[in-house]
């Protein structure tokens, strides 16, 4: 990755050879993947990505659960959730690297398997090691050019692009994790996919780094194409994304903007926390002690739950819409996933 | 995708490390002791009756079975190691439907297998035509009989190398592959015999003579089409478990 500004903002120009290559076989190969409109941030469009009820199981344990959510072409959109939460299978599904049970993963409005040239529609990382140790990187990068039909001159341009350009013959086995790491990512821009669909892209990067890598995503995504991006590191996707999708244990807990999604809660402060939390969770809302006296509501529109607190003859002593981090939102939603996970836009209309 | 375009990427990664090197050095070694052999080896009644005529230098020199066997354990190590390795996982997001990298795959080895089969016995009867002016024998074969013994042996490399391709496939571990390689190879053949009369005619250690002419069991074109079933056989059923499979 660049470690200078001037070389970063080189390395966003793409060039033209594949700029055109790209077009002519999104013209006529490739099943329309639609293009952000730069006069409008949050344009219509169709979906770039579409998971439908997607489960998946192996053997008796369920790791995706009649998941469904879409992305939005133009947008970074990060995909959360805790450690087994169900992330790369989904990611893995999406790619056709695993089959789902039952639903279905669209790119555009194909399948993976089914779309003309995969290669240059989706660039993906997803396996952070997925290098032979004996060989170089300049060789894995060839060899993915190969297969992808990639002009050989690729290599060389994305070896400098991530910035191991000066490490391309060593052997990957002596690279580091950030070195695999912008490996990966070169490889998976030798195409100059539309759709980048990365799992932890970030891991083992220096901060530099992880700035480079962030600065690159926001361009891609701002010049129409469609970035969905995996991480734990909820600080660096509360930087980059503008959606987040959040599973856990395989279902869907949150999917929406970011800023959206910050402004969902409400604060209440009443004399009898306890009994107004387990009047609202028996109502299907998620409600997290803040003070003595106080309680964070998700879930709930702020109507319901003064009317709820009323009914159950509490005093209400503050009633307010409440913002809070990522971090906040992230951990309220995977510690105690409520029984019927819907997504924000359904959380937004019920208020 | 162009499927040349796979093959490609293919015989790249046979070529990007140290492996069909490791290989060569193996056919150095047994060529070297093949020289040494002729060089040094008697036989039982202390004579060189094994290199007296030219049917005993043609059998010694036969390759063939050999390289088959070598060309399984190399298959079965470049298939099974790219799934150890997770290098599979780029080549089936290039060829999502994945029979045609299957096959791209089993192109790749067949090639390389041929070329490292070829080479050893190419090796072997230089090995033996160096060390034969050191005994009271010169070099009888034909110079097409000596293409004979080259040509099988990069046949049964190219089908060996498609045998471990299909059981590296399908066992996806390298030592499992290599195991799953011998006991086709040398325990399977054997069980085979004892359950069909008749059968041991076409083991792939008889046929492999055959094609290298020290035998006449069948016919060479039978020798052919029978050495291709057995490559088709773990071929096929490595590429409908790699279809079928999710990757890791």
């Amino acid at each position: 990755m660049a470690t200078t500004s001037s070389s970063r903002t080189a390395h966003f120009n793409r060039p033209e050879i594949l700029r055109e290559g790209r077009n002519t076989v999104t013209a006529i190969d490739s099943p329309p993947l639609p293009m952000r409109d730069p006069s409008d941030p949050r344009p219509d469009l169709a979906p770039a990505i579409k998971v439908e009820h997607v489960t998946k199981r192996y053997g008796h344990a369920t790791v995706v659960d009649d998941l469904s959510f879409t992305v939005q072409p133009g947008r970074v959109t990060g995909f959360l959730g805790p450690n087994g939460a169900g992330k790369s299978t989904t990611m893995k599904i999406l790619l056709g690297l695993a089959s789902a049970d039952q639903g279905r993963a669209l790119i555009g409005t194909h399948l993976y398997r089914d779309l003309p040239d995969p290669a240059r529609t989706v660039g993906v990382v997803i396996e952070a090691d997925a290098f032979h140790p004996g060989r170089s990187g300049r060789n894995h990068l060839r060899i993915v050019a190969d297969a992808g039909g990639f002009p050989a001159e690729r290599v060389d341009e994305m070896l400098e692009m991530v910035g191991i350009a000066d490490a391309a013959d060593r052997r990957v086995g002596a690279y580091s994790l950030g070195m695999r790491q912008r490996l990966g990512l070169a490889a998976a821009l030798l195409g100059d996919p539309p759709m980048l669909v990365l799992d932890e892209p970030g891991n083992g990067l220096d901060p530099q780094g992880i700035r480079t890598l962030r600065d690159l995503l926001r361009a891609r995504a701002a010049d129409g194409n469609t970035v969905f991006v995996s991480s734990h590191l909820l600080g660096e996707v509360q930087h980059l994304a503008d959606d987040v999708v959040v599973i856990d244990k395989g279902r869907l807990v949150a999917s929406g903007s970011i800023r959206d999604l910050e402004q969902t809660a409400t604060l209440v402060r009443t004399a009898s926390p306890e009994i107004l939390r387990a009047v609202l969770e028996s109502a299907g809302g998620i409600a997290q002690p803040q003070d003595q006296d106080a309680l964070i509501v998700r879930g709930l529109p702020i109507e319901e739950i003064g009317e709820r607190a009323f009914a159950a003859g509490l005093v209400v002593r503050e009633l307010s819409q409440h913002g809070g981090s990522l971090e906040e939102l992230f951990l309220d939603w995977t510690s105690a996933t409520p029984s019927h996970a819907g997504t924000i836009e359904e959380e937004i209309e019920t208020r | 995708m162009k499927w040349s375009c796979l093959v490609r990427a293919e015989l790249r990664k046979l070529t990007s490390t140290r492996m069909p090197w490791a290989f060569v050095i193996v056919l150095v070694i047994i060529s070297a002791l093949t020289a040494t052999a002729v060089i040094a080896g008697t036989d039982m009644d202390g004579s060189k009756g094994f290199i007296a005529t030219a049917a005993d230098q043609q059998s010694l020199m036969a390759f063939a079975w050999n390289a088959m066997m070598g060309a399984v354990i190399f298959g079965a190590i470049a298939v099974a190691r790219e799934y150890g390795h997770g290098t599979v996982v780029p080549t089936f997001l290039s060829a999502p439907r994945r029979y045609r990298a299957v096959l791209a795959q089993q192109t790749a080895v067949s090639v390389v297998g041929s070329l490292l089969g070829g080479l050893g016995a190419a090796l072997t009867v230089a090995a033996v035509a160096v060390a034969l002016p050191m005994t009271d024998y010169s070099f009888m074969l034909s110079i097409e009989t000596t293409a004979q013994l080259i040509a099988a042996s990069a046949f049964t490399g190219a089908v060996g190398a498609i045998m471990g391709a299909g059981i590296g496939a399908v066992v996806r571990n390298t030592g499992g592959a290599v195991t799953g390689a011998f006991l086709i190879l040398i325990v399977g053949p054997p069980l085979v015999v004892q359950m069909a009369n008749g059968a041991a005619s076409w083991v792939p250690g008889t046929l492999a003579g055959v094609l290298s002419g020290i035998g006449s069991e069948v016919g060479s074109l039978a020798a052919i089409a029978a050495l291709a079933i057995w490559a088709a056989f773990p071929a096929a059923i490595g590429l409908i478990s790699t279809m079928r499979r999710d990757v890791a």
